[in-house]
Protein backbone atom coordinates (compact mmCIF):
# COMPACT_ATOMS: atom_id res chain seq x y z
CA UNK A 1 0.00 0.00 0.00
CA UNK A 2 2.54 2.25 0.19
CA UNK A 3 3.62 2.36 -2.82
CA UNK A 4 0.35 4.14 -3.45
CA UNK A 5 0.51 7.05 -1.11
CA UNK A 6 -0.10 9.25 -4.16
CA UNK A 7 -3.27 7.23 -5.13
CA UNK A 8 -4.35 7.30 -1.19
CA UNK A 9 -3.95 10.82 -1.15
CA UNK A 10 -5.67 11.61 -4.17
CA UNK A 11 -8.78 8.98 -3.26
CA UNK A 12 -8.87 10.92 -0.06
CA UNK A 13 -8.71 14.42 -1.28
CA UNK A 14 -11.37 13.39 -3.92
CA UNK A 15 -14.02 11.72 -1.14
CA UNK A 16 -13.56 14.93 1.06
CA UNK A 17 -14.36 16.65 -2.06
CA UNK A 18 -17.28 14.61 -2.79
CA UNK A 19 -18.54 14.80 0.98
CA UNK A 20 -17.88 18.44 1.22
CA UNK A 21 -20.01 18.94 -2.29
CA UNK A 22 -22.78 16.74 -0.92
CA UNK A 23 -22.51 18.53 2.62
CA UNK A 24 -22.72 22.21 1.22
CA UNK A 25 -25.02 20.72 -1.60
CA UNK A 26 -23.17 22.06 -4.53
CA UNK A 27 -24.76 21.26 -8.14
CA UNK A 28 -23.78 21.83 -11.72
CA UNK A 29 -26.46 23.82 -12.18
CA UNK A 30 -26.10 27.04 -13.81
CA UNK A 31 -28.06 29.70 -12.36
CA UNK A 32 -27.90 34.18 -12.10
CA UNK A 33 -28.49 35.90 -9.01
CA UNK A 34 -29.99 38.62 -8.61
CA UNK A 35 -30.32 40.89 -5.32
CA UNK A 36 -32.60 43.33 -3.83
CA UNK A 37 -35.71 42.01 -5.15
CA UNK A 38 -38.21 44.28 -3.83
CA UNK A 39 -40.85 42.78 -1.35
CA UNK A 40 -43.50 44.27 -4.19
CA UNK A 41 -43.03 40.93 -6.55
CA UNK A 42 -44.73 38.93 -3.70
CA UNK A 43 -47.71 41.01 -4.88
CA UNK A 44 -47.12 41.83 -8.44
CA UNK A 45 -45.10 38.85 -9.68
CA UNK A 46 -45.38 40.57 -12.98
CA UNK A 47 -43.04 43.23 -12.01
CA UNK A 48 -39.99 41.25 -11.77
CA UNK A 49 -37.72 40.85 -14.68
CA UNK A 50 -35.72 37.67 -15.05
CA UNK A 51 -32.73 37.09 -17.20
CA UNK A 52 -34.10 34.12 -18.56
CA UNK A 53 -37.36 35.61 -20.14
CA UNK A 54 -37.93 34.60 -23.42
CA UNK A 55 -35.89 31.74 -23.58
CA UNK A 56 -38.53 29.52 -24.24
CA UNK A 57 -40.15 31.23 -27.52
CA UNK A 58 -37.89 29.44 -29.79
CA UNK A 59 -40.08 27.96 -32.32
CA UNK A 60 -39.76 24.30 -32.89
CA UNK A 61 -42.15 21.46 -32.72
CA UNK A 62 -43.13 18.14 -35.11
CA UNK B 1 31.04 -17.20 3.53
CA UNK B 2 33.37 -19.55 1.46
CA UNK B 3 37.09 -18.31 1.22
CA UNK B 4 38.37 -18.26 -2.23
CA UNK B 5 39.70 -21.36 -3.25
CA UNK B 6 43.08 -21.13 -5.24
CA UNK B 7 43.28 -21.32 -8.62
CA UNK B 8 45.26 -23.48 -9.86
CA UNK B 9 45.69 -22.02 -13.61
CA UNK B 10 47.14 -24.91 -16.33
CA UNK B 11 49.18 -22.80 -19.03
CA UNK B 12 48.83 -24.17 -22.38
CA UNK B 13 49.96 -23.29 -26.19
CA UNK B 14 47.94 -23.03 -29.05
CA UNK B 15 49.30 -25.93 -32.00
CA UNK B 16 47.45 -24.15 -34.16
CA UNK B 17 49.29 -20.82 -33.58
CA UNK B 18 51.33 -20.86 -30.76
CA UNK B 19 49.75 -18.24 -28.34
CA UNK B 20 49.16 -19.38 -24.81
CA UNK B 21 46.33 -20.64 -23.26
CA UNK B 22 45.40 -20.50 -19.54
CA UNK B 23 43.09 -23.28 -18.46
CA UNK B 24 41.31 -23.06 -15.14
CA UNK B 25 38.49 -25.26 -14.88
CA UNK B 26 40.56 -28.55 -14.13
CA UNK B 27 39.50 -31.55 -14.99
CA UNK B 28 36.07 -30.65 -16.08
CA UNK B 29 37.29 -29.06 -19.19
CA UNK B 30 36.26 -30.78 -22.67
CA UNK B 31 37.50 -27.74 -25.03
CA UNK B 32 39.60 -24.79 -24.64
CA UNK B 33 39.24 -21.69 -27.76
CA UNK B 34 42.91 -19.99 -28.04
CA UNK B 35 41.89 -16.03 -27.98
CA UNK B 36 44.06 -15.60 -31.07
CA UNK B 37 43.02 -17.85 -33.71
CA UNK B 38 39.81 -18.99 -32.19
CA UNK B 39 40.39 -22.71 -32.50
CA UNK B 40 38.82 -25.08 -30.26
CA UNK B 41 41.13 -27.45 -28.76
CA UNK B 42 40.67 -31.37 -26.92
CA UNK B 43 41.52 -30.16 -23.48
CA UNK B 44 41.69 -33.64 -22.97
CA UNK B 45 43.77 -34.37 -25.44
CA UNK B 46 47.76 -34.49 -24.24
CA UNK B 47 48.28 -32.64 -28.13
CA UNK B 48 45.34 -30.45 -27.55
CA UNK B 49 44.17 -31.54 -30.83
CA UNK B 50 41.90 -28.60 -32.93
CA UNK B 51 38.26 -29.48 -32.58
CA UNK B 52 37.10 -26.74 -34.39
CA UNK B 53 37.69 -23.62 -35.79
CA UNK B 54 35.08 -19.96 -35.48
CA UNK B 55 35.19 -17.79 -38.83
CA UNK B 56 37.96 -15.02 -37.46
CA UNK B 57 36.00 -12.15 -38.67
CA UNK B 58 33.71 -12.12 -36.05
CA UNK B 59 34.91 -11.38 -32.96
CA UNK B 60 32.89 -10.71 -29.66
CA UNK B 61 34.60 -8.64 -26.53
CA UNK B 62 33.26 -10.35 -23.13
CA UNK B 63 31.47 -8.06 -21.41
CA UNK B 64 32.62 -9.68 -17.86
CA UNK B 65 36.20 -10.39 -19.23
CA UNK B 66 37.42 -14.44 -18.51
CA UNK B 67 39.31 -14.62 -15.12
CA UNK B 68 37.33 -11.91 -13.50
CA UNK B 69 35.74 -13.34 -10.06
CA UNK B 70 32.79 -12.81 -8.29
CA UNK B 71 30.48 -13.60 -5.47
CA UNK B 72 27.42 -15.60 -6.34
CA UNK B 73 25.13 -16.92 -3.31
CA UNK B 74 28.05 -16.68 -0.84
CA UNK B 75 30.84 -18.51 -3.38
CA UNK B 76 33.51 -17.19 -5.21
CA UNK B 77 32.96 -18.13 -9.16
CA UNK B 78 35.46 -16.98 -11.70
CA UNK B 79 33.96 -16.32 -15.56
CA UNK B 80 36.20 -19.17 -17.64
CA UNK B 81 34.19 -19.33 -20.91
CA UNK B 82 32.05 -16.90 -23.44
CA UNK B 83 30.56 -17.77 -26.34
CA UNK B 84 28.04 -15.73 -28.40
CA UNK B 85 24.86 -17.79 -29.84
CA UNK B 86 22.16 -17.03 -32.15
CA UNK B 87 18.84 -18.23 -33.33
CA UNK B 88 17.05 -16.76 -37.07
CA UNK B 89 13.54 -16.30 -36.69
CA UNK B 90 11.73 -14.94 -39.99
CA UNK B 91 15.35 -14.46 -41.40
CA UNK B 92 16.42 -12.31 -38.94
CA UNK B 93 19.20 -13.26 -36.22
CA UNK B 94 19.09 -12.68 -32.73
CA UNK B 95 22.35 -13.13 -30.70
CA UNK B 96 22.93 -13.48 -27.24
CA UNK B 97 25.98 -13.95 -24.72
CA UNK B 98 26.93 -16.81 -22.65
CA UNK B 99 29.67 -16.78 -19.96
CA UNK B 100 30.32 -19.84 -18.11
CA UNK B 101 31.17 -19.54 -14.34
CA UNK B 102 33.39 -22.24 -12.39
CA UNK B 103 33.78 -23.06 -8.52
CA UNK B 104 35.69 -25.70 -8.07
CA UNK B 105 33.25 -26.99 -5.17
CA UNK B 106 30.54 -25.78 -6.19
CA UNK B 107 30.50 -26.82 -10.01
CA UNK B 108 28.86 -24.48 -13.28
CA UNK B 109 27.06 -21.45 -13.42
CA UNK B 110 25.80 -19.36 -16.49
CA UNK B 111 25.13 -16.13 -17.06
CA UNK B 112 23.19 -15.04 -20.07
CA UNK B 113 22.71 -11.18 -21.97
CA UNK B 114 20.58 -10.12 -24.50
CA UNK B 115 19.99 -6.74 -25.23
CA UNK B 116 21.13 -5.97 -21.51
CA UNK B 117 18.75 -8.75 -20.50
CA UNK B 118 20.59 -10.73 -17.72
CA UNK B 119 19.53 -14.67 -16.32
CA UNK B 120 21.56 -16.74 -13.34
CA UNK B 121 21.34 -20.22 -15.28
CA UNK B 122 22.00 -23.14 -13.47
CA UNK B 123 21.19 -26.70 -14.59
CA UNK B 124 18.87 -28.41 -13.34
CA UNK B 125 18.73 -32.35 -12.68
CA UNK B 126 15.03 -33.63 -12.15
CA UNK B 127 13.01 -33.85 -15.35
CA UNK B 128 10.36 -30.92 -15.66
CA UNK B 129 6.69 -32.64 -16.37
CA UNK B 130 5.26 -31.47 -20.00
CA UNK B 131 2.01 -30.43 -19.26
CA UNK B 132 -0.73 -27.62 -21.01
CA UNK B 133 -2.26 -24.69 -19.80
CA UNK B 134 -5.00 -23.07 -21.20
CA UNK B 135 -4.71 -25.07 -24.84
CA UNK B 136 -0.65 -24.01 -25.01
CA UNK B 137 2.29 -26.38 -23.73
CA UNK B 138 3.73 -25.84 -20.38
CA UNK B 139 6.41 -27.16 -18.12
CA UNK B 140 5.73 -28.10 -14.86
CA UNK B 141 9.07 -27.58 -12.35
CA UNK B 142 9.58 -27.52 -8.64
CA UNK B 143 5.45 -27.34 -8.21
CA UNK B 144 5.58 -23.84 -10.76
CA UNK B 145 4.16 -24.29 -14.34
CA UNK B 146 6.23 -22.65 -16.82
CA UNK B 147 3.98 -21.69 -20.06
CA UNK B 148 6.34 -22.15 -22.95
CA UNK B 149 7.16 -18.80 -24.67
CA UNK B 150 9.85 -19.59 -27.59
CA UNK B 151 11.58 -22.70 -29.91
CA UNK B 152 14.34 -21.71 -31.79
CA UNK B 153 17.09 -23.89 -33.05
CA UNK B 154 20.54 -22.31 -31.79
CA UNK B 155 23.88 -21.78 -33.63
CA UNK B 156 27.11 -21.24 -31.42
CA UNK B 157 28.83 -17.89 -33.46
CA UNK B 158 31.98 -17.20 -31.06
CA UNK B 159 33.64 -18.84 -27.87
CA UNK B 160 36.46 -18.07 -25.80
CA UNK B 161 37.67 -20.20 -23.22
CA UNK B 162 36.93 -23.21 -21.71
CA UNK B 163 34.00 -25.30 -21.47
CA UNK B 164 32.83 -28.47 -20.06
CA UNK B 165 31.66 -30.28 -23.08
CA UNK B 166 33.47 -30.33 -26.60
CA UNK B 167 32.86 -26.96 -28.60
CA UNK B 168 32.40 -27.59 -32.62
CA UNK B 169 31.39 -24.39 -34.74
CA UNK B 170 28.54 -26.86 -36.20
CA UNK B 171 26.88 -27.58 -33.04
CA UNK B 172 22.78 -27.20 -33.36
CA UNK B 173 21.05 -27.46 -30.65
CA UNK B 174 16.70 -26.71 -30.29
CA UNK B 175 16.03 -24.66 -27.47
CA UNK B 176 12.25 -24.30 -25.82
CA UNK B 177 11.96 -21.40 -23.47
CA UNK B 178 9.18 -22.03 -20.74
CA UNK B 179 8.47 -18.65 -18.79
CA UNK B 180 7.16 -17.69 -15.06
CA UNK B 181 8.54 -14.48 -14.15
CA UNK B 182 11.19 -14.11 -12.68
CA UNK B 183 12.31 -17.47 -13.95
CA UNK B 184 12.67 -19.33 -17.85
CA UNK B 185 12.96 -23.16 -17.35
CA UNK B 186 14.80 -23.96 -21.10
CA UNK B 187 15.55 -27.37 -22.78
CA UNK B 188 18.43 -27.44 -25.09
CA UNK B 189 18.03 -30.87 -27.16
CA UNK B 190 20.36 -32.39 -29.39
CA UNK B 191 20.50 -35.35 -31.29
CA UNK B 192 21.61 -36.76 -28.67
CA UNK B 193 20.65 -36.02 -25.27
CA UNK B 194 18.07 -32.98 -23.96
CA UNK B 195 19.85 -30.70 -21.09
CA UNK B 196 17.48 -28.61 -18.85
CA UNK B 197 18.17 -25.49 -17.00
CA UNK B 198 16.41 -22.94 -14.63
CA UNK B 199 17.29 -19.47 -15.16
CA UNK B 200 16.70 -16.20 -12.94
CA UNK B 201 16.34 -12.62 -14.45
CA UNK B 202 18.91 -10.18 -12.66
CA UNK B 203 20.05 -6.88 -13.71
CA UNK B 204 23.10 -5.73 -15.07
CA UNK B 205 23.64 -3.57 -11.55
CA UNK B 206 23.73 -6.95 -9.89
CA UNK B 207 26.26 -7.99 -12.45
CA UNK B 208 28.50 -4.84 -12.07
CA UNK B 209 28.35 -5.36 -8.61
CA UNK B 210 28.92 -9.20 -8.47
CA UNK B 211 32.08 -8.83 -10.40
CA UNK B 212 33.30 -5.70 -9.70
CA UNK B 213 32.82 -4.26 -13.24
CA UNK B 214 33.94 -0.66 -14.39
CA UNK B 215 31.69 1.47 -15.41
CA UNK B 216 27.68 1.10 -15.80
CA UNK B 217 26.00 -1.59 -16.92
CA UNK B 218 24.23 -1.06 -20.66
CA UNK B 219 20.44 -0.46 -20.22
CA UNK B 220 18.21 -3.18 -20.88
CA UNK B 221 16.32 -2.65 -24.33
CA UNK B 222 12.60 -3.57 -24.96
CA UNK B 223 10.81 -6.14 -22.38
CA UNK B 224 12.55 -9.72 -21.82
CA UNK B 225 10.93 -13.29 -21.95
CA UNK B 226 11.35 -13.50 -18.11
CA UNK B 227 11.56 -9.80 -17.08
CA UNK B 228 9.35 -9.53 -14.00
CA UNK B 229 6.70 -6.64 -14.71
CA UNK B 230 7.11 -3.51 -12.65
CA UNK B 231 3.77 -3.31 -12.80
CA UNK B 232 2.61 -6.48 -11.98
CA UNK B 233 2.80 -5.95 -8.17
CA UNK B 234 1.48 -2.31 -8.36
CA UNK B 235 -1.46 -3.79 -9.96
CA UNK B 236 -2.75 -5.82 -7.24
CA UNK B 237 -1.82 -3.26 -4.87
CA UNK B 238 -3.83 -0.55 -6.01
CA UNK B 239 -6.33 -2.44 -6.79
CA UNK B 240 -6.80 -3.56 -3.14
CA UNK B 241 -6.82 0.31 -2.51
CA UNK B 242 -9.30 1.29 -5.04
CA UNK B 243 -11.40 -1.40 -3.14
CA UNK B 244 -11.09 0.08 0.22
CA UNK B 245 -12.10 3.49 -1.91
CA UNK B 246 -15.16 1.71 -2.95
CA UNK B 247 -16.19 0.19 -0.02
CA UNK B 248 -15.76 4.32 1.60
CA UNK B 249 -17.73 5.29 -1.33
CA UNK B 250 -20.32 2.64 -0.61
CA UNK B 251 -20.78 3.58 2.64
CA UNK B 252 -20.63 7.60 2.02
CA UNK B 253 -23.51 6.64 -0.03
CA UNK B 254 -25.34 4.99 2.13
CA UNK B 255 -25.14 7.23 5.11
CA UNK B 256 -26.24 9.98 2.52
CA UNK B 257 -29.42 7.84 1.28
CA UNK B 258 -30.31 6.40 4.15
CA UNK B 259 -32.21 9.62 4.61
CA UNK B 260 -35.51 10.61 2.50
CA UNK B 261 -35.43 14.55 1.20
CA UNK B 262 -37.86 16.30 3.25
CA UNK B 263 -40.47 18.22 0.57
CA UNK B 264 -41.08 21.67 1.50
CA UNK B 265 -43.26 22.60 -1.20
CA UNK B 266 -45.80 20.62 -3.66
CA UNK B 267 -48.25 22.69 -5.74
CA UNK B 268 -50.40 21.90 -9.30
CA UNK B 269 -50.93 24.19 -11.74
CA UNK B 270 -52.40 24.17 -15.33
CA UNK B 271 -51.43 26.25 -18.65
CA UNK B 272 -53.54 27.39 -21.21
CA UNK B 273 -52.77 29.59 -24.57
CA UNK B 274 -53.70 32.97 -23.02
CA UNK B 275 -53.05 32.56 -19.47
CA UNK B 276 -49.14 32.45 -18.79
CA UNK B 277 -49.00 35.01 -15.74
CA UNK B 278 -46.32 35.43 -13.83
CA UNK B 279 -46.89 33.88 -10.44
CA UNK B 280 -45.61 33.48 -7.15
CA UNK B 281 -46.12 30.17 -4.75
CA UNK B 282 -46.64 29.97 -1.25
CA UNK B 283 -44.12 30.73 0.73
CA UNK B 284 -41.80 27.79 2.37
CA UNK B 285 -38.86 27.62 5.19
CA UNK B 286 -35.65 25.83 4.18
CA UNK B 287 -34.17 24.51 7.03
CA UNK B 288 -30.53 23.51 8.78
CA UNK B 289 -27.35 24.01 7.15
CA UNK B 290 -26.67 25.02 3.26
CA UNK B 291 -27.79 22.46 1.08
CA UNK B 292 -29.50 22.51 -2.18
CA UNK B 293 -33.09 22.66 -3.09
CA UNK B 294 -34.67 20.07 -5.74
CA UNK B 295 -37.14 21.42 -8.15
CA UNK B 296 -38.53 18.98 -10.02
CA UNK B 297 -41.95 19.50 -12.60
CA UNK B 298 -44.05 16.62 -13.62
CA UNK B 299 -46.38 17.31 -16.57
CA UNK B 300 -48.79 15.60 -18.81
CA UNK B 301 -47.77 17.88 -21.72
CA UNK B 302 -48.07 15.66 -25.19
CA UNK B 303 -46.58 16.93 -28.29
CA UNK B 304 -45.50 20.46 -27.37
CA UNK B 305 -43.35 22.12 -24.88
CA UNK B 306 -43.42 24.48 -22.04
CA UNK B 307 -40.76 26.77 -20.43
CA UNK B 308 -41.36 28.10 -16.69
CA UNK B 309 -38.87 31.00 -15.31
CA UNK B 310 -37.79 30.85 -12.05
CA UNK B 311 -36.82 33.18 -9.64
CA UNK B 312 -36.33 31.38 -5.56
CA UNK B 313 -36.31 34.73 -3.77
CA UNK B 314 -35.02 34.91 -0.34
CA UNK B 315 -38.04 36.79 1.71
CA UNK B 316 -35.72 38.09 4.33
CA UNK B 317 -32.65 39.23 2.01
CA UNK B 318 -34.08 39.89 -0.97
CA UNK B 319 -31.57 37.88 -2.97
CA UNK B 320 -33.55 35.82 -6.01
CA UNK B 321 -31.34 33.12 -7.54
CA UNK B 322 -32.47 32.61 -11.36
CA UNK B 323 -33.25 29.70 -13.38
CA UNK B 324 -35.09 28.38 -15.82
CA UNK B 325 -36.31 25.13 -17.15
CA UNK B 326 -37.95 23.79 -20.47
CA UNK B 327 -40.75 20.52 -20.35
CA UNK B 328 -40.96 18.84 -24.05
CA UNK B 329 -42.25 16.05 -25.04
CA UNK B 330 -43.29 14.53 -28.31
CA UNK B 331 -44.67 11.34 -29.44
CA UNK B 332 -45.98 9.36 -32.73
CA UNK B 333 -46.02 6.42 -35.15
CA UNK B 334 -43.90 6.65 -37.80
CA UNK B 335 -43.88 3.06 -40.10
CA UNK B 336 -45.79 1.33 -37.56
CA UNK B 337 -43.16 2.23 -34.93
CA UNK B 338 -44.00 4.10 -31.86
CA UNK B 339 -41.57 6.79 -30.65
CA UNK B 340 -40.84 9.53 -28.41
CA UNK B 341 -38.51 12.30 -27.44
CA UNK B 342 -37.98 14.69 -24.41
CA UNK B 343 -39.58 13.97 -21.11
CA UNK B 344 -42.55 14.71 -19.24
CA UNK B 345 -40.42 15.66 -15.94
CA UNK B 346 -37.93 17.63 -15.35
CA UNK B 347 -35.59 17.73 -12.00
CA UNK B 348 -32.97 20.44 -11.08
CA UNK B 349 -30.78 21.35 -8.07
CA UNK B 350 -30.51 24.58 -6.43
CA UNK B 351 -27.21 24.78 -4.95
CA UNK B 352 -26.13 25.91 -1.66
CA UNK B 353 -29.37 27.50 -0.56
CA UNK B 354 -29.01 28.95 2.65
CA UNK B 355 -31.51 28.52 4.96
CA UNK B 356 -34.54 30.99 5.39
CA UNK B 357 -37.93 31.53 4.27
CA UNK B 358 -38.10 31.39 0.56
CA UNK B 359 -40.90 31.80 -2.53
CA UNK B 360 -40.93 30.45 -6.11
CA UNK B 361 -42.06 33.46 -8.58
CA UNK B 362 -42.93 31.53 -11.74
CA UNK B 363 -43.23 33.24 -14.95
CA UNK B 364 -44.45 30.03 -17.29
CA UNK B 365 -44.35 30.15 -21.42
CA UNK B 366 -46.12 27.70 -23.66
CA UNK B 367 -45.38 26.65 -27.31
CA UNK B 368 -47.78 29.19 -29.36
CA UNK B 369 -49.02 26.14 -31.33
CA UNK B 370 -50.23 24.36 -28.43
CA UNK B 371 -53.92 23.55 -28.47
CA UNK B 372 -54.59 22.19 -25.13
CA UNK B 373 -53.78 23.07 -21.66
CA UNK B 374 -50.67 21.52 -19.90
CA UNK B 375 -51.17 20.55 -16.75
CA UNK B 376 -47.65 20.42 -14.00
CA UNK B 377 -47.07 19.69 -11.23
CA UNK B 378 -44.23 21.79 -8.91
CA UNK B 379 -42.23 19.55 -5.96
CA UNK B 380 -39.90 20.96 -4.32
CA UNK B 381 -37.28 18.64 -1.82
CA UNK B 382 -34.24 20.46 0.28
CA UNK B 383 -30.91 18.13 0.87
CA UNK B 384 -31.00 15.61 -2.30
CA UNK B 385 -28.05 13.66 -2.45
CA UNK B 386 -26.48 13.97 -6.29
CA UNK B 387 -26.04 10.15 -7.09
CA UNK B 388 -23.97 11.90 -10.42
CA UNK B 389 -20.96 12.81 -7.47
CA UNK B 390 -21.06 9.30 -6.36
CA UNK B 391 -20.26 8.34 -10.08
CA UNK B 392 -17.92 11.10 -11.04
CA UNK B 393 -15.81 10.27 -7.72
CA UNK B 394 -15.91 6.46 -8.76
CA UNK B 395 -14.82 6.99 -12.91
CA UNK B 396 -11.83 9.42 -11.21
CA UNK B 397 -10.92 6.53 -8.25
CA UNK B 398 -10.59 3.82 -11.40
CA UNK B 399 -8.43 6.07 -13.28
CA UNK B 400 -5.22 4.86 -11.09
CA UNK B 401 -5.86 1.58 -11.24
CA UNK B 402 -7.07 1.30 -15.07
CA UNK B 403 -3.95 3.14 -15.70
CA UNK B 404 -1.25 0.00 -14.11
CA UNK B 405 -3.59 -1.92 -15.53
CA UNK B 406 -3.34 -1.03 -18.81
CA UNK B 407 0.49 -0.48 -18.45
CA UNK B 408 0.56 -3.80 -16.89
CA UNK B 409 -0.87 -5.39 -19.83
CA UNK B 410 0.96 -3.22 -22.24
CA UNK B 411 4.02 -4.88 -20.72
CA UNK B 412 2.36 -8.09 -21.04
CA UNK B 413 1.71 -7.50 -25.31
CA UNK B 414 5.45 -6.64 -25.27
CA UNK B 415 6.82 -9.61 -23.92
CA UNK B 416 4.52 -12.18 -25.70
CA UNK B 417 5.24 -9.60 -28.83
CA UNK B 418 8.63 -11.97 -29.29
CA UNK B 419 7.19 -15.22 -28.42
CA UNK B 420 6.01 -17.77 -30.80
CA UNK B 421 3.02 -16.81 -30.46
CA UNK B 422 2.81 -13.16 -31.69
CA UNK B 423 0.93 -10.19 -30.73
CA UNK B 424 -2.71 -11.91 -30.62
CA UNK B 425 -1.83 -14.17 -28.34
CA UNK B 426 0.28 -12.08 -26.33
CA UNK B 427 -2.54 -9.95 -25.61
CA UNK B 428 -4.50 -12.34 -24.63
CA UNK B 429 -1.75 -13.86 -22.46
CA UNK B 430 -1.63 -10.25 -20.35
CA UNK B 431 -4.77 -11.36 -18.13
CA UNK B 432 -3.16 -13.94 -16.67
CA UNK B 433 0.47 -13.56 -17.43
CA UNK B 434 1.67 -12.27 -13.86
CA UNK B 435 -0.01 -15.35 -11.94
CA UNK B 436 3.36 -16.75 -11.39
CA UNK B 437 4.69 -13.34 -9.86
Amino acid sequence: MTRHLAYLAYGTALLALLGFAEYRGWSLLRTSETRNVPRSVRDNPGAYRSPYVGGGRILRGK
Amino acid sequence: MVAAPPVAVRALRCPSCGAAIEQRGFDHTRSVACASCFAVLDAADPSLRVLTRFAGHLRVRPQIPLGTRGQVGGAPYEAIGFMQRSIAVDGERYAWREYLLFNPYRGFLYLTEYDGHWNLVRTVRALPERVHQGGRLAARYGGDTFRHFQTAVAGTDFVLGEFPWEVRAEDRAEVRDFIAPPRVLSAESTDDETAWSLGEYVTGAWVWKTFELPGRPPAPRGVYANQPSPFAAARRSVWQVFMLFLIALVAMAAVRYADAPAQVLRESRQLAPGQLDPYVTESFTLGGRTSNLEVRVGSDVSNSWFYLVFALVDEGSGRAVDFAREVSYYEGVEGGERWTEGSRTDRVRIPSVPPGRYYLRVAPELAPDAVRPVSYTLTLRRDVPSGGFYAVALLLLLVPPVWVTARAAAFESTRWMESDYGSATGNAAASDGEDDD
